[in-house]
């Protein structure tokens, strides 16, 4: 339940207070929008179907001729539905949705890179340096670096898969209501964090890559 | 309940178009028998103006007399009056952003300011002004063929047109008398007009390349779902271009004075656009200018052409892959490319196309065409004729607020399904501050200075307290059309802020006003007249509304609210009989008001049911 703060009404969570309109303080749950479980394993088909089901009805395409109340109104549901289905449908935003509600955050803004990536990260970025460097210099030290860099892209993305898996496990054990949140909280936390850095690491492997790739 | 038609405002033509049983109808010219409009407007010094082929004629250009001499002929331009063509190109754009070639073709208020503003005798004209003058032509059109009254519309816009070009179209049905019901993006609406019939479904890529425009959309349409995954574009590229390339190469010996000269540049780009469409069904052709004095005349082949405009079909391809690439898609992984434009009937382009996505293109309906039909379709669905299609589109520019250091914060990314909301939090920076400035921006570069400015708003006053402590929550929201709405509430209090926004590039609400009200010297009618009538329907379609609300939610009601409701109705009833303008407007402002919660309540209801039906057929 929540207070609404302008009339003091105790309600369920909505967006708008059921009494006088003013807009409620408590974020409608996204899994709730979507009158899904707390689950983090989900059916992206099913999780689609809900989606357009619920956006038929509620769209504003649907109440164009209305009255502006509900033109509001229509608007407003169909925005939150569209953000709950956006950040649901991936699980990387799905798994940051699901610290947020335990109270935790994962700073956009990490400086601290995650122990086990360190060394990767900056061997990474030292070849990416070297062929930035090489780019001006003979052909066939770029080409060797290039396919140095491109082996490790491969890599890279092997850890990605393995990171997803382990999201992917992080979850079932959540939905089997494992009983110490708390450590699986912090794997959670060490999960998204790695893949944070392994996906910022492809994309400025990819970057460079570009123009070889290209050609 | 009053027909919604549909109108594709286009850079070189445009059309109108309404739903006729269950296929979309293009409305013809009941004189020409064409459906198309030329995109044309004639503005004279005494502030008349024609539009379309009238307007044409009128337009600078070289005319051959019967005794062979040559002779410049149509309005010059300034204070003897000014033909205007493409000003599809200007909506959006402030007054700095003109270039030089726009300086030569046209006369416009010195370069400061929101907005463009075009230049003839004493006269000026926003390029929405002008944009008006096109749909009220469209209006008459429908009206003459006995469809009419046409009161509200649909307006297609590019995919990619960023929030000031919206706004701007929407003003341009606001000055024109329209009720812009909704703006669909141009491939979307093409892809309506393949989908209804189920001649494009599953993965779909939408190539549109007009006369000024380019977009592409890719879309995944199942289930009579239309949903946009991508979409990418440049909103100053097209057959124009192409006219231009063949213009330039007319014009290359001239001295630079007479290459830009009205009349002669004018008579050169007709040509080249005459030649252009030659050039679609033979090898070799010949450009040829009378200028007064010599004939200008250069051979051109199509394999000459096609290494010209090649530049610009490339840069159409680099924008294909770009939205592919947001979609995470390949190019073999579409199931269907439709084709809508004009400029699709240049066979490169169609090889172009037809390599790149490695499969033959669609174009059964009628490029120039397509895109009007779908207008009429969503105007259908709007109109609640059919409940089982349903559009979800995305915002095509990234939306983000600058921060320190004039860095861009992204709050809305690009291709996000709309509407979409997202909500920020906002403090003070000193003790007592009383107001808070937020500068928001659109585009995807890092810097904000680099992206485009969509406005800048002020939230306050607030209560004097220390640094930090005040926490406003700003919600900005995309709504259905792509344009940006703010709102902002003190999180303390609940209380809404005002939010008191400016747009960068576009006109202010006084300003329309204003132009409503000129418009009306040029002898109409009574603006007081149009709207009173405006408010008497807008009374008429709320109780309408409520009514039937409360007829289907009438159990969703609580405490004293039938009462308040019909009380208010009752009054609103009284008053639309009356001459009280402000009176009608103030209680339907209050109707709505009133029924805030209880249209919450349905919607949530509606959510409800949805959520019930699936499970039921999970069931089963």
């Amino acid at each position: 339940m929540v207070q609404c703060p302008s009339c003091a009404r105790q309600q369920e969570p909505r967006l708008l207070c059921s009494n006088c309109g003013a807009p409620l303080p408590a974020e409608l749950d996204y899994f709730g929008v979507l009158g899904l479980p707390r689950k983090l394993t989900l059916d992206l088909q099913q999780l689609e179907s809900i989606y357009h089901e619920v956006g038929r009805r509620v769209h504003p395409d649907r109440f164009a001729t209305q009255s502006e109340a509900l033109r509001e109104a229509s608007l407003r549901s169909t925005a939150l539905l569209t953000q709950s289905y956006r950040i649901l449908r991936d699980p990387i935003s799905r798994g940051r949705y699901w610290l947020e509600l335990h109270g935790e955050k994962l700073a956009e803004s990490n400086k601290q890179v995650p122990a086990e990536l360190a060394e990767l990260v900056f061997e990474v970025q030292e070849e990416l340096a070297q062929l930035r460097g090489a780019n001006r210099g003979a052909p066939e030290a770029v080409s060797g670096l290039v396919s140095g860099i491109r082996e490790r892209r491969q890599a890279l993305k092997e850890s990605m898969d393995e990171a997803h898996g382990a999201l992917a496990e992080n979850f079932a054990k959540w939905d089997r209501h494992h009983a110490n949140q708390a450590s699986l909280i912090q794997n959670l936390k060490a999960i998204l964090s790695k893949i944070a850095y392994l996906g910022t690491l492809i994309r400025d492997v990819d970057r460079e890559l570009e123009p070889f790739d290209a050609g | 309940m009053s027909t919604i038609f549909g109108i594709d405002l286009g850079t070189t033509n445009s059309l109108i178009a309404v739903m006729d049983g269950d296929n979309p109808r293009v409305i013809a010219d009941p004189e020409t028998g064409s459906p198309l409009l030329p995109s044309v407007v004639a503005l004279s010094p005494d502030g008349s103006v024609n539009v379309g082929e009238q307007a044409i004629e009128l337009e600078p250009h070289l005319s051959v007399e019967r005794d062979g001499r040559v002779g410049p002929i149509g309005f010059a331009g300034g204070e003897y009056g000014a033909v205007v063509r493409s000003v599809k190109r200007y909506m959006g754009l402030g007054g700095a952003e003109l270039a030089p070639e726009d300086q030569h073709r046209y006369s416009f208020v010195d370069s400061i300011g929101s907005v463009v503003r075009f230049l003839v005798g004493s006269r000026t004209y926003t390029p929405s002004q002008i944009s008006a003058e096109i749909l009220r032509a469209l209006k008459n059109r429908a009206d003459a063929a006995g469809l009419g009254p046409v009161e509200k519309v649909v307006i297609t816009v590019p995919a990619y047109f960023n929030d000031g070009q919206r706004q701007a179209t929407k003003d341009a049905g606001r000055l024109a008398g329209l009720e812009v019901v909704r703006l669909v993006n141009e491939p979307t609406a093409a892809s309506l007009a393949y989908g209804l019939h189920k001649m494009a479904s599953g993965r779909v890529a939408v190539y549109d390349l007009g006369g000024g425009t380019f977009d592409i959309s890719i879309l995944s349409i199942k289930e009579r779902i239309f949903e946009v995954l991508a979409t990418n574009g440049d909103t100053h590229l097209g057959g124009d271009d192409m006219d231009r390339v063949l213009v330039d190469l007319m014009l290359a010996d001239l001295p630079d004075e007479l290459r830009v000269e009205r009349h002669i540049w004018n008579s050169a780009r007709h040509e080249a656009e005459v030649v252009k469409k030659r050039l679609s069904s033979t090898e070799t052709t010949d450009l040829v200018v009378d200028l007064p004095g010599n004939t200008v005349s250069k051979r051109v082949t199509r394999p000459e052409f096609e290494h010209m405009i090649d530049g610009l079909v490339n840069r159409t391809l680099d924008r294909c892959r770009l939205a592919l690439k947001d979609a995470r898609l390949k190019p073999s992984d579409i199931d269907a490319v439709v084709l809508v434009g004009g400029s699709t009937r240049v066979p490169l382009v169609r090889r172009r196309v037809e390599e790149f996505f490695g499969r033959k293109p669609l174009c059964s309906l009628d490029p120039d065409q397509v895109v009007a039909m779908g207008a009429a379709v969503q105007a259908g669905v709007l109109m609640g004729a059919r409940r089982d299609m349903l559009l979800l589109d995305v915002v095509p520019l990234s939306l983000g607020i600058e921060t320190m250091g004039g860095v861009m914060e992204r709050l809305i990314h690009r291709n996000t399904t709309i509407p979409t909301s997202v909500k920020e939090m906002f403090t003070t920076a000193v003790d007592n501050q009383t107001h808070v400035d937020i500068h928001v921006v659109q585009g995807e570069r890092e810097l904000a200075r680099d992206c485009r400015s969509l406005a800048r708003f002020k939230l306050g006053p607030i209560e004097p307290q220390p640094a930090g402590l005040p926490r406003i929550e700003v919600t900005f929201l995309i709504d259905a059309n792509g344009i940006l709405n703010v709102t902002a509430r003190d999180e303390r209090t609940g209380h809404e802020h005002s939010v008191d926004v400016k747009p960068s590039y576009g006109l202010t609400d006084e300003e329309i006003e204003r132009m409503l009200e000129e418009a009306l010297d040029s002898g109409e009618e009574d603006l007081n007249q149009r709207l009173l009538i405006q408010a008497r329907n807008d009374a008429d379609q709320i109780l309408a509304a409520v009514h039937k609300q409360l007829a289907e939610y009438g159990y969703l009601l609580e405490g004293e609210e039938r009462g308040r409701i019909a009380d208010i109705a009752g009054r609103i009833d009284i008053a639309r009989r009356g001459e009280d303008r402000a009176l009608i407007s103030t209680l339907v402002e209050e109707l709505n008001l009133t029924t805030t919660p209880f249209a919450q309540r349905i919607m949530d209801e509606a959510i409800k049911g949805a959520l019930e039906k699936k499970s039921v057929e999970e069931v089963s």
